[in-house]
């Protein structure tokens, strides 16, 4: 896809995002309610999303998850990803079960009795789930039909993020495949990558609220965005969102684990910077519900533990270093 | 073995490169004892320079009109990155290179450049760069270092320069000075400007070195008292002097920056040789590593975009704010891992770690303070309008 293509995808899965929200909040303005849902997974299957996540999955991605983020919708679609980098044929009635909350190594630990991982909302109405598992000696791979799972939902600091916490009875795993080690690392890259791709999308949706009200918002006789100390904030916040835009296209140029692994920590960090300079410019007027700020401020938080959080990545990628005693560049000219 | 030219595609320059640098080691390889003085590391660099001009990878990336054998000016970014990546060249002094001799190959009268800018390329000379004044850091428009012709401004055949800089990196080793004069009224700004190619042996010219913070006499105040120079030194045009200026901007903030970045991956291999395995250490190092992985995904984009023949504007202040804070953070890491070694180690490695992480502190001061990128980048890219 070049360039043009692009940005006409973007075009289209931005509108149809939009619509499919509006939609679904009875024609609020974008960000300013609980959206998405079945209407935002409906609009993206009528566009093909899973095919196009077949052909150019970095595209793909790319597209849809900066959309997602940017307006603030809930999908289903990381299922979808997780499923394709496994091997596995995405569906609308199959979910995946995801790591625990800030944890990526696979869900099952089967030693526990039970086996335990989160999941999107497509879990709620889909026929079967696929379980990777870790029993000790080796990855299993196990389709299970949904009766299987207990789900429960989480509200969390984001009730709107569609986040569910699911139980797999260990017995209801034994006839899984047996599944290569190396299987599960593409399933965690892609899956970090598409979600450090919804923050910077809602990492760019926050700085653009800021921004409008610094232009707005008088005091002292003028707008806000002629203080330094605003403008300084402001600046510091496009910044971090541009050098996580830079690890994310070096991630999509040069795929692996070690390339997804840094965007996701670049992502969380960029959402904690953005979120507390812009938070600090919106100030009273952004600490209130009536303002679409804490939307994603709370949706950036939620996901910033999907795969692991920055800290826990920054610290494994620290041991690596440390061990190998080698600074690989990863990605060159 | 005998050495063909140098491929001109820049995966194969690099990979031919590295294997070219690995096989001449011991000959480029720093001959003074570690951690060098300032002389030291300057009479390595020309050397080096001197050996890889010879050898051709040194006039890759220039056009061939001033001595160069054409192709992408990426292969310059390679070659810089090579040399700062082992040690073998000082990114800052090298950095002089990439950001000078563009100005007189686009400036300068082509037989000027044709004869001036190979000296510089191998190492037959050194040159630099008389921007800032007492008067003026950041804020460059406001220059006074004056320059008067003798006669009408339009038929000069001489001008006469009084006035002085300050913070000039190399000047007292310097053979040339790239020198931004007041031409107009003094109330002009970057309209009033005019730039001119000076030899540092003109009669006038006092050099006074000063002292860094790390103890380095790396630059000098510059002073001149009827300095007389011919009108065929001048480069660009009569009160030009700002896009001459402006003009190096895309150069500093690509390869050079390519550069520095090589070098603080170098920094931090050397830190973690040194460092402890653990879990404190893991998160100290982890975090410089994020910091410099998306630097060099943002500084790739950008040269990326250059080469496709974009033109580099406020941007790239996004990348100067992400150069100055990841080298300081790659420091500060060398700070919190090794406190002896900075604070209490008057070795030879102590010595090197406080040089270095004494010179990072000027990261976010020099090329533009990071005050001032935040303004560019609240205006330009954020549209925050006027700050006045």
């Amino acid at each position: 896809m070049d360039a043009a293509e692009r940005a006409l995808l973007r075009q289209t899965i931005d509108s149809a995002v939009a619509e499919a929200t509006a939609r679904a909040v009875g024609g609020a303005p974008v960000g300013d309610a609980p959206v998405g849902g079945a209407p935002v997974d409906g609009a993206l299957a009528q566009l093909g999303w899973r095919e196009m996540l077949q052909t150019e999955p970095r595209d793909a991605v790319e597209i849809v998850f900066e959309v997602l983020g940017q307006v603030n919708a809930t999908a289903t679609a990381l299922d979808d990803v997780v499923l394709f980098a496994l091997g596995v044929d995405p569906r609308d009635d199959r979910a995946v079960l995801l790591p625990p909350y800030a944890e990526w190594h696979p869900p099952g630990r089967t030693d526990r009795g039970a086996t335990s991982g989160c999941a999107t909302a497509r879990v709620d109405d889909a026929e079967e789930l696929v379980v990777v598992h870790d029993d000790g000696d080796g990855l299993g791979m196990a389709i299970v039909p949904r009766r299987a799972a207990r789900v429960t939902v989480v509200r969390g600091i984001d009730p709107d993020a569609g986040l569910r916490v699911v139980e797999v009875d260990r017995a209801m795993l034994g006839e899984g495949a047996p599944l290569d080690n190396e299987a599960w690392e593409p399933a965690i890259a892609l899956g970090r990558r598409a979600v450090a791709h919804q923050i910077c999308g809602a990492s760019r949706a926050m700085l653009e609220l800021a921004c409008e009200h610094a232009r707005e918002r008088v005091q002292f006789d003028r707008p806000i965005a002629r203080f330094q100390a605003v403008r300084h904030r402001l600046a510091d916040a496009l910044v971090s969102v541009e050098a996580l835009d830079a690890c994310l296209a070096a991630a999509g140029d040069e795929p692996g684990p070690e390339t997804a692994a840094l965007a996701k920590a670049v992502a969380g960090r960029t959402a904690l910077v953005v979120a507390a300079h812009c938070q600090q410019v919106l100030a009273g007027v952004g600490f209130t519900t009536d303002h679409p700020f804490h939307r994603f401020l709370k949706r950036t938080i939620a996901l910033e533990g999907l795969f692991g959080t920055a800290d826990e990545i920054v610290v494994d990628v620290g041991r690596r270093l440390l061990r190998t005693r080698q600074v690989p560049t990863l990605v060159e000219l | 073995m005998s050495d063909a030219a140098p491929p001109l595609e820049v995966a194969e320059y690099r990979t031919a490169l590295a294997r070219w640098l690995d096989e001449h080691h011991d000959e480029l390889a720093p001959r003074d004892p570690l951690p060098g003085t300032l002389d030291d590391h300057i009479a390595q660099m020309q050397r080096v320079k001197g050996i890889l001009y010879e050898a051709g990878w040194m006039r890759c990336g220039w056009p061939e009109r001033v001595g160069g054998l054409g192709g992408s000016p990426m292969l310059r970014t390679e070659l810089g990155a090579a040399l700062a990546g082992r040690d073998l060249a000082d990114p800052g002094l090298y950095s002089l290179v990439e950001v000078l001799a563009p100005t007189l190959i686009d400036f300068a009268p082509p037989e000027l450049a044709a004869d001036v800018v190979p000296r510089l390329l191998s190492g037959a000379e050194i040159w630099c760069q008389g921007f800032s004044e007492p008067a003026t850091g950041s804020d460059l428009a406001s220059l006074r270092c004056r320059a008067a012709p003798e006669g009408e401004a339009e038929t000069a055949s001489t001008w006469v320069i009084n006035g002085q800089k300050v913070w000039t990196s190399l000047a007292q080793y310097a053979d040339r000075c790239v020198l931004l004069t007041r031409t107009g009224a003094p109330d002009t700004r970057h309209r009033g400007i005019t730039a001119f190619f000076v030899d540092m042996d003109t009669p006038g010219i006092t050099v006074a070195p000063l002292e860094m913070i790390n103890g380095v006499r790396e630059f000098a105040e510059v002073f001149f008292d009827d300095v007389v120079v011919p009108t065929d030194r001048m480069l660009g045009d009569l009160h030009g002097g700002w896009s001459v200026a402006m003009s190096i901007l895309p150069y500093e903030r690509s390869s050079c920056f390519w550069q520095r970045i090589a070098y603080l991956y170098r920094r931090l291999e050397l830190l973690i040789e040194a460092a402890p395995n653990d879990d404190r250490t893991a998160e100290v190092v982890g975090d410089a590593y994020v910091q410099l992985h998306a630097l060099r995904a943002r500084s790739r984009a950008t040269q990326h975009r250059l080469a496709a023949g974009a033109t580099l504007g406020p941007e790239t202040s996004i990348d100067k704010v992400l150069v100055a804070t990841a080298e300081q953070t790659t420091y500060d890491a060398v700070r919190r891992i090794l406190p002896g070694a900075l604070a209490a180690d008057d070795g030879v490695v102590g010595e090197q770690w406080r040089t270095e992480y004494l010179y990072s502190r000027a990261a976010t001061i020099y090329g533009g303070t990071l005050e001032v990128q935040r303004n560019i980048i609240a205006r330009r890219l954020l549209d925050l309008g006027s700050d006045e």
